[in-house]
């Protein structure tokens, strides 16, 4: 699904190259759990906001389901963002001006999903994650990790095939952290939904099936982890 | 998605309740005060524009140029010139002759109404004149109405005035001066308020006494002359016919060289040179001047706006990123950002057309006249309204929506946008250009109301309080008992000194002709006349400077001067001039006296060279100086004793100080406007002002409380915030010096007495601004200096 090869990133001042990332060589099958790990600075919010085609990277081939995506325009990766790619960030960054409904409705309308299917969609959605009763407060009538259900269900609603997680439970208490982790287990087992994401806990990153550790802009480690 | 953008917008609104109060309160204001311009403007426009034909319609006009450059214009022709192009064009389809008279009106009493007895203008007028202009006629037409003598057509409004109903005028009569019967055989509607020509009593020209006047030399400016051009002739063709015209029919060689012209209908509102029965003009060049008012008025609530969105844009950098990565396109988003402004511009505008309808009772006021504006009265207006909005919102929302949708997700997500996102230079820019613009009113208002008093207090030269001009009627009769009625006048106490003349000193209405001074050959230049009576020069306290008043006498058997004639024709003292002969259209005198300048004309204009004689022929107004003690009682006196001695007549009485005051009414109209929307333009760049600090200081606030904690106090704080607003007002002001300098000087050199342009204006407009800055700032700095510095440091 992903094949990065040689993706290098720095930035320049004063001609002096500061590296983020350098030589990343990897491939993500579909179905995948993928954690990236490493301490502070190393480089994994980078390469995730790479994978999310965020940011574009100095050097390197990145393809996205065998597609060259590194020079790709704007139009065409919007239509990645609407049906390929859900993200869910570590400070869920719902829109506060939008209940939870709309919230999870937004990315339906801009894939122009039709009123009925979206309403259907949103209410399935609402009831796996019960949150029926909460569907019209505001983000900020909720608690952390309730806003974070809702910005995962958001990532959901397009129906994507990946997800890409900042730090998803950075934010979170712990009993709230494994329920989010619980449940991309799930989503990665029973939907077969790719999942990607950035982590500092060792045991969040016990729930994916593999582990990329990052170190100074190098992938140190590839250990794939069998599963428990 | 559209319903959920603009919810998302009302929300939005509604949670910086402050800034949208802001932004649509400066807003509405401004648009307000565009919209009245506009309702102004597009009535100055509309002037006779319902005409059928106005495109082919022109008025035969005339000009006088003079051997020292001066040039003369009048919109009246010689009597015999409407005939002779009737004869001699054939490019026109019709030529109507039209004069202005006046007189006393009376209307029998009839039954259940007493006898009515007015004096009002008239108008004789050819059929003709109404094939050109398509009236609508309730009765009667052209040909059949205005044919024979002595027939009358009369507006709706008139007929029903004088007889109760316009149906039962028909056939009735009404009787000019007391001497002949009109009968009443026409009614034609009313024009509307925006037109040229404001005829209610039409006379048939037949009627008209001079019609068969021979005279190419005289021109009357009530003596006017309409031709409609046939079709597909083109009035450029009319110059060589036209010059032929002239030679053939311009025997008599006078000093100053004659030339007509034809003036389209649509020009007739809006040229200067030449006026209308309507009596008021407004030049396109006035018409500009506001318009671009209003267009400050408009760019600086749309600034405010500008400015209040990318300051905001910052805050909802992370929806945008959100947004973009929950794949929507940047043009999706420059439309939701765009909605949101046309709602606020929307709820804006419905505001200002609340306060355009509380205002225009104001602006009816101010205008005077019966000018009656209304916001739905033209269809033109909503089209307006709607080009308003969709200006303002594109003018005001389409660069914001442009920075804020063009936000880097990545960034934007981690709240990373800069506070120097949307363009910091640009705001500066912008708020440099508000306040340019506000320093220029500020300075234009300014010497406005300075030249305005300056004008008020300066001295005519004469004696203008209290003076009060009696219209006398001039048929002879009158004529035998005008001596008899000085002297009852005399006896009335309160009452000093009175003065048979044809005008005050200074009037608008002012006669000049050639004359010879101390020689056979007449001067180049042409002499103003004053037709006074012996006690003019006491009456007005003129000061003489040489020689004696003039001596009692019917008609001119001495002449006295005023210094602008001597020094035009180089006479060094006032005493040479004492006995040397004027000859004055064939009547020779010697010079008297000599007076000291008085400006005859408004302080626009220079003095004219001035000649005073007595003619008893032409005297038509009684000056009366009142003493202030019992003026009403010695008015009623004065009326009572004038209704006994002339009964057919109308009492008729107006103060010099009025008559001076509206010399100036263009320029008064102007000095409130300029008052008003400077008002306008201060307020809405303040209130920009101030929401544009706020913004600034809550986006410092966690620098502000760093350097709380690093020590700097309250004071330092607000120095530090004010000193970028303080420094953006200072080069406004360096800015708008010059523009402004440049447009006062423009403007004062239409008047002939003027103020000298002093740095004050300048300085004081500067010194305010900063002044009204440094407050509107430190109130919003000094809250953010004063707050707590705990709060701001425990996030992140």
């Amino acid at each position: 699904m992903i094949e990065l090869k040689n993706i290098e990133k720095y930035y320049s001042s004063k001609g002096i190259k500061h590296y983020v990332l350098r030589h990343v060589t990897t491939t993500i099958k579909q179905g995948e759990f993928v954690s990236i790990m490493g301490p502070s600075g190393a480089g994994k919010s980078t390469l995730l906001n790479i994978l999310g085609m965020l940011e574009e990277p100095t050097y390197g081939t990145y393809e996205f389901m065998e597609e060259d995506v590194t020079r790709l325009n704007e139009r065409k990766r919007i239509e990645l963002y609407r049906n390929h790619i859900g993200f869910v960030f570590q400070a869920y960054h719902l829109i506060d001006e939008m209940t939870v409904y709309e919230n999870i409705e937004a990315p339906l309308l801009y894939k122009k999903v039709g009123g009925a299917e979206r309403a259907s969609r949103i209410a399935d959605l609402l009831d796996r994650f019960n949150m029926v009763a909460k569907k019209d407060l505001f983000p900020n009538q909720l608690s952390g990790g309730q806003q974070q259900l809702v910005g995962i269900a958001r990532a959901l609603a397009a129906q994507p095939s990946i997800i890409l997680a900042d730090e998803p439970t950075g934010n979170l208490q712990s009993a709230q952290a494994e329920e989010i982790m619980q449940l991309f287990q799930k989503l990665n087992k029973e939907d077969g939904i790719t999942i990607i994401q950035v982590t500092h806990s060792e045991k969040n990153a016990q729930y994916g099936s593999r582990i990329l550790n990052i170190a100074d802009g190098v992938v140190k480690d590839d250990i794939t982890l069998t599963a428990v | 998605m559209f319903k959920l953008n603009l919810k998302i917008a009302l929300r939005n609104l509604w949670k910086y309740k402050g800034y949208t109060a802001i932004n649509i309160f400066g807003l509405s204001v401004g648009l307000a005060s565009c919209i009245l311009i506009f309702i102004f403007v597009r009535y100055q426009l509309s002037f006779d524009k319902d005409y059928s034909n106005g495109d082919r319609i022109y008025r035969v006009v005339s000009q006088w140029k003079y051997n020292d450059g001066n040039e003369f214009y009048s919109q009246g022709v010689p009597l015999p010139l409407a005939p002779a192009m009737r004869n001699d064009f054939s490019q026109f389809d019709r030529v109507a002759a039209i004069q202005q008279g006046g007189g006393i009106i009376k209307v029998r009493s009839q039954a259940g109404k007493p006898e009515i007895k007015t004096d009002e203008d008239v108008y004789y007028a050819e059929p003709a004149f109404f094939e050109i202009f398509d009236y609508k006629w309730l009765s009667g037409n052209p040909t059949q109405s205005l044919t024979a003598p002595n027939q009358v057509v009369l507006s709706e409004k008139t007929a029903t005035t004088y007889f109760g109903d316009w149906r039962k005028a028909i056939g009735n009569s009404i009787s000019l001066d007391g001497k002949t019967n009109f009968k009443v055989a026409g009614i034609i509607k009313d024009n509307p308020q925006n037109s040229s020509f404001p005829l209610t009593i039409v006379f048939s020209y037949s009627s008209y006494h001079d019609r068969n006047s021979k005279a190419w030399g005289a021109v009357s400016s009530g003596s006017e002359c309409y031709v409609l051009l046939k079709e597909g002739a083109s009035i450029d063709q009319l110059a060589q016919p036209l010059a032929q015209f002239i030679e053939k029919y311009y025997t008599d060689k006078g000093p100053g060289k004659e030339s007509h012209s034809f003036q389209p209908l649509n020009d007739i509102h809006h040229n200067v040179n030449y006026g209308s029965f309507a009596g008021s003009t407004t030049p396109y060049k006035q018409l500009v001047g506001i318009s671009v008012i209003g267009l400050f008025l408009l760019l600086t609530a749309c600034i405010n706006f500008i400015n209040l969105a990318t300051a905001q844009a910052v805050s909802r950098s992370k929806e945008v990123g959100v947004r973009k990565v929950m794949g929507s396109r940047r043009k999706q988003l420059v439309w939701q950002f765009l909605s949101e402004t046309t709602l606020i511009t929307f709820i804006a505008l419905l505001f200002a057309c609340v306060l355009t309808e509380l205002s225009l009772p104001g602006m009816e006021r101010l205008f005077g006249a019966n000018i009656s504006f209304s916001l739905f009265g033209h269809p033109i207006i909503f089209i307006f309204l709607l080009g308003l909005l969709v200006t303002v919102s594109l003018l005001a929302g389409f660069y914001p929506a442009l920075i804020m949708s063009g936000f880097s997700p990545a960034l934007a997500i981690k709240n990373k946008v800069l506070a120097n996102a949307g363009g910091v230079g640009l705001r500066k820019t912008l708020v440099v250009v508000q306040f340019a613009i506000t320093a220029i009113l500020i300075i234009g208002t300014l010497v406005v109301i300075k030249q305005m008093s300056y004008i008020r207090n300066k001295s005519l030269g004469f004696d203008t309080s209290a003076i009060a001009l009696l219209s006398m009627p001039t048929d002879s009769l009158s004529k035998m008992k005008y001596n008899t009625f000085k002297n009852i006048i005399l006896k009335t106490p309160g009452i000093s000194k009175i003065s048979y003349c044809n005008e005050a000193p200074s009037s608008r209405n002012n006669s000049e002709t050639n004359f010879s001074y101390n020689s056979s050959k007449d001067a180049d230049f042409q002499v103003n006349l004053k037709m006074v009576d012996e006690d003019y020069v006491k009456t007005f306290g003129l000061k003489l400077i040489a020689g004696k008043l003039l001596p009692k006498s019917d008609t001119a058997n001495a002449y006295m001067i005023n210094e602008t004639l001597l020094k035009k024709l180089n006479v060094r003292k006032p005493e040479e001039a004492l006995g040397k002969l004027i000859n004055l259209s064939g009547h020779i005198a010697p010079v008297v006296g000599v007076v000291k300048d008085f400006n005859n004309v408004s302080l626009r204009e220079a003095i004219s060279p001035i000649v005073l004689f007595s003619s008893k022929n032409n005297y038509h107004r009684l000056a009366i100086k009142v003493s202030s003690k019992d003026m009403l009682q010695t008015l009623k006196t004065i009326e009572k004793t004038f209704n006994s001695t002339f009964p057919d007549d109308v009492y008729k009485i107006n103060f010099i100080d009025d008559q001076v005051k509206n010399y100036y009414r263009t320029e008064q109209v102007m000095g409130t406007l300029f008052k008003v929307f400077a008002a306008v333009v201060i307020l809405i760049s303040f209130i920009g002002l101030f929401g544009l600090i706020s913004f600034v200081a809550t986006q410092r606030t966690k620098e502000i409380a760093i350097r709380k904690v690093l020590g700097a106090s309250n004071l330092e704080l607000v120095h530090m915030l004010n000193s970028s607003f303080l420094w953006m007002v200072l080069i406004a002001n360096m800015v708008a010096w010059p523009i402004a300098y440049i447009f006062i000087k423009q403007w004062l050199s239409g008047f002939e007495y003027r103020i000298e342009l002093s740095i004050w204006p300048f300085v004081i407009a500067m010194i305010s601004s900063l002044a009204i800055t440094l407050i509107t700032v430190s109130i919003r700095s000094y809250r953010a200096a004063k707050a707590n510095t705990i709060d701001a440091l425990k996030y992140e």
